[in-house]
């Protein structure tokens, strides 16, 4: 009995103590920051199909869409063709690339440049092959043309240009002048080309045109728009259908061969929808956003980056290392290089960017480096990291006012300040650069996976999505199916998934933002009246809270 | 006043209070290396199962049969054609169900006569039941009763002959 009361002797510092033992409990208790996305809905991202054909898997679609729900086709209620996306009633500008425009500005221009076009002899049935880079005259030229209704060809890469010429000789082609020597033989070689038009962008020099205009009919850009403001045409020509073909966009396929992906208005609305729900919904891209972009105007996706920046009235640039016509074909900027090129364009800070995993990998392994040099980065890392484990990062906490931030202002400039969001996708992302880009950057991050077939990206992750596991695969997840994206997997193991194992297969796609190939060969048709399932020719694995992984490609 | 440390409480609570400002200088790092399959205990968490799915297969009347929840499984029928998983009906479709008869069967012709009754349906021996007398009418009939299955319950198979597989 004594030695129990001596035990529970209590004095003052027993009142200090547990004073300072409550308030530390509560706080811990109390003070805890939310994850920023509730892990309830990262465990079922996808909803999944109750019924799946023997071979296949089931058919996955993103939770919010469901199995029964309409896909989205269009961003906004009157957003039908091309041209619709820039809006005639707003009036701010907003700069693409170096030149400071408002929307009437650019529909004025593509009323002038079409009409310029029907001037020089094109009609509806012509194809006009677009040797572009990324710029403000080629967004003219692209709405010019699927305005009035005139299909053209863009190409992956300039190592596509002979063979398009010998399978689909065009009417017409666009051309940089800086690209103009090395196309000449080939465009000269190509049928019919007295008939052709070739109208340059630039300057090229005086022993190329002179080759040039023996073989073919000439003309400088700006000239067919001067021709177009001059002929009086005001008013666009009747839009065309949303399910009219406004562009085929040529591009090599993972086992080498080339294929032609037909690209509808409808596709391109699509995929303006699906990229819109990229970003976090409390957040939305606005007029005040500058849109940076990695992905060429000439492949799907990149043109589907562009015309969202357009619609929300986003300045909008692209990165050198998009252009593919150049004078030295085969030089590229380095990765972090490139990143910074648009420094050279008079864009506003970037706000959001839509980079590929070489130019993430740069930009965190630069950032970290810098951060490296502090004395506490690895007090500073162990509690982002404890962040990032509880669910929640964020770009004001202590630990970034005492490192990071310095190391991002460091490396990125002002861009640091600006930069709400990173979009990833062109390739597999390391597993292993998650966390340091979690880190590094503190802002939401989306992994993505595009196909030149698609002008939507074919899977999204969410963008809070800070989930790190230890035993996961080499590749980074890439999330559920857009919204308005349905896939399944055929050539699946039916024993492997009655026994519960993750689906692994070849994936197809369906959904209003995939095209149509030029040779539907693999495509197959279940039902009658029902678009036929694409085939991708890649390899995915579904995990169980329905996110996917692309898995070695092509086999 | 007096600071003893030595008494136990004392000590407990300074225990207690280093063990917690250890964690807030130097929070816990460690990633499971078994990954949790519930949410409540930890962020990163994965499920255990997929979603069920059923395989869409070929039935014959003879391998349609058992699937009539007697032994308390699944419960099929077939409606033109299309067999519907009815499982989640087990009060209408079930051994005790109204419309008991139909689990496992054929139920076209009842579908369109409005009638549960045996005449409905036809003998897993015999050959499928051609529903060639039928009038317009019951023929409608049936449709609605195969778009009202369609939304309500799984389209889990099609029935063909008995000597078709």
């Amino acid at each position: 009995m004594p030695a129990f009361a001596d035990a529970l002797v209590t004095d003052d510092l027993t009142i200090l103590l547990g004073l300072v033992t409550a308030s530390i409990f509560l706080l811990s208790n109390l003070y805890k920051p939310q994850p920023l996305v509730h892990p309830i809905l990262l465990g079922r991202q996808s909803d999944v199909s109750r019924v799946r054909n023997p071979g296949e898997s089931a058919v996955y679609r993103y939770y919010g869409t469901g199995i029964m729900g309409r896909f989205p086709v269009r961003p906004q209620r009157d957003v039908h063709t091309l041209i619709d996306h820039i809006k005639p009633g707003v009036d701010a500008p907003r700069t693409l690339w170096s030149t400071k425009i408002t929307n009437n500005q650019i529909r004025e221009r593509v009323i002038h440049f079409g009409a310029g076009l029907r001037r020089a002899g094109l009609k509806s049935s012509s194809n006009v092959l677009l040797l572009l880079n990324d710029s403000l005259e080629f967004l003219i030229t692209d709405l010019a043309l699927a305005s009035q209704g005139i299909p053209s060809f863009t190409l992956s890469s300039p190592a596509l240009l002979a063979p398009v010429l010998d399978v689909h000789p065009p009417t017409a082609v666009i051309i940089d002048a800086s690209f103009l020597p090395h196309a000449l033989e080939h465009v000269l070689d190509s049928a019919e080309a007295a008939h052709h038009v070739l109208i340059v962008l630039g300057e090229p020099d005086a022993q190329t045109t002179a080759r040039a205009a023996r073989g073919v009919r000439l003309v400088r850009w700006p000239d067919i728009e001067e021709e177009g403001r001059q002929s009086g045409v005001t008013e666009l020509p009747a839009p065309p259908g949303s399910e009219s073909v406004f562009t085929v966009s040529f591009y090599r396929d993972e086992e080498g061969n080339m294929q032609a992906a037909k690209l509808t208005h409808e596709n391109l609305t699509a995929g303006v929808a699906a990229i819109r729900a990229l970003v976090p919904p409390q957040n939305p891209l606005t007029a005040l956003d500058t849109v940076v972009s990695a992905h060429s105007l000439s492949t799907a996706y990149g043109r589907a980056i562009a015309y969202t920046a357009l619609l929300e009235g986003a300045s909008f640039g692209t990165l050198e290392g998009t252009k593919l016509y150049k004078s030295d074909i085969n030089s590229s900027p380095r990765p972090l290089d490139d990143l910074f090129t648009t420094k050279n364009l008079s864009l506003p800070s970037a706000t959001m960017l839509f980079i590929m995993p070489s130019h993430l990998n740069a930009l965190v392994n630069a950032v970290l480096e810098r951060a490296k040099k502090s004395f506490i980065f690895p007090v500073a890392w162990r509690h982002k990291l404890s962040g990032i484990l509880d669910g929640h990062v964020t770009r004001e906490s202590l630990w970034d006012r005492l490192v990071l931030n310095d190391a991002r202002v460091a490396i990125l400039g002002a861009v640091a300040a600006t930069l709400r969001g990173v979009v990833v996708s062109g390739g597999p992302l390391p597993a292993d650069l998650l966390t340091p880009a979690r880190i590094a950057l503190s802002i939401p991050l989306v992994h993505a996976f595009t196909h030149p077939i698609s002008t939507a990206p074919i899977f999204a992750s969410h963008p809070h999505d800070l989930q790190t596991f230890a035993h996961a695969l080499p590749v980074a997840h890439v999330g559920p199916p857009v919204v308005n994206i349905e896939v399944k997997m055929k050539g699946v193991d039916d024993a492997a998934i009655e026994r519960g194992e993750d689906p692994v297969g070849k994936l197809f796609v369906r959904g209003p933002p995939i095209g149509r190939l030029m040779d539907d060969e693999d495509s197959t048709t279940e039902n009658e009246g029902q678009e036929p399932w694409v085939a991708t020719g890649v390899v995915a694995r579904a995990q169980t809270n329905g996110s996917f992984a692309i898995l070695e490609e092509g086999s | 006043m007096s600071f003893n440390l030595s008494t136990p409480l004392n000590t407990a609570l300074l225990v207690y209070i280093l063990y917690q400002a250890q964690r807030i200088f130097f929070p816990p790092n460690q990633i499971p290396e078994q990954t949790p399959s519930e949410f409540k205990s930890a962020y990163s968490w994965m499920p255990k199962l997929h979603p069920p799915t059923l395989l869409f297969t070929t039935f014959t009347p003879k391998t349609l049969e058992p699937y009539n929840g007697k032994d308390g499984g699944r419960i099929l029928l077939a409606i033109d054609g299309t067999v519907f998983d009815v499982t989640a009906g087990r009060n209408f479709y079930g051994p005790e169900g109204m419309y008991g008869n139909f689990a496992g069967r054929d139920a076209s012709r009842g579908m369109a006569k409005q009638s549960f009754d045996r005449e409905m349906l036809t003998d897993v021996d015999k050959p499928l039941d051609k529903l060639q007398d039928l009038s317009p009418e019951e023929i409608e009939n049936m449709r609605g009763w195969f778009e009202h299955f369609s939304s309500k319950y799984i389209v889990c198979g099609r029935l063909v002959e008995n000597d078709a597989i």
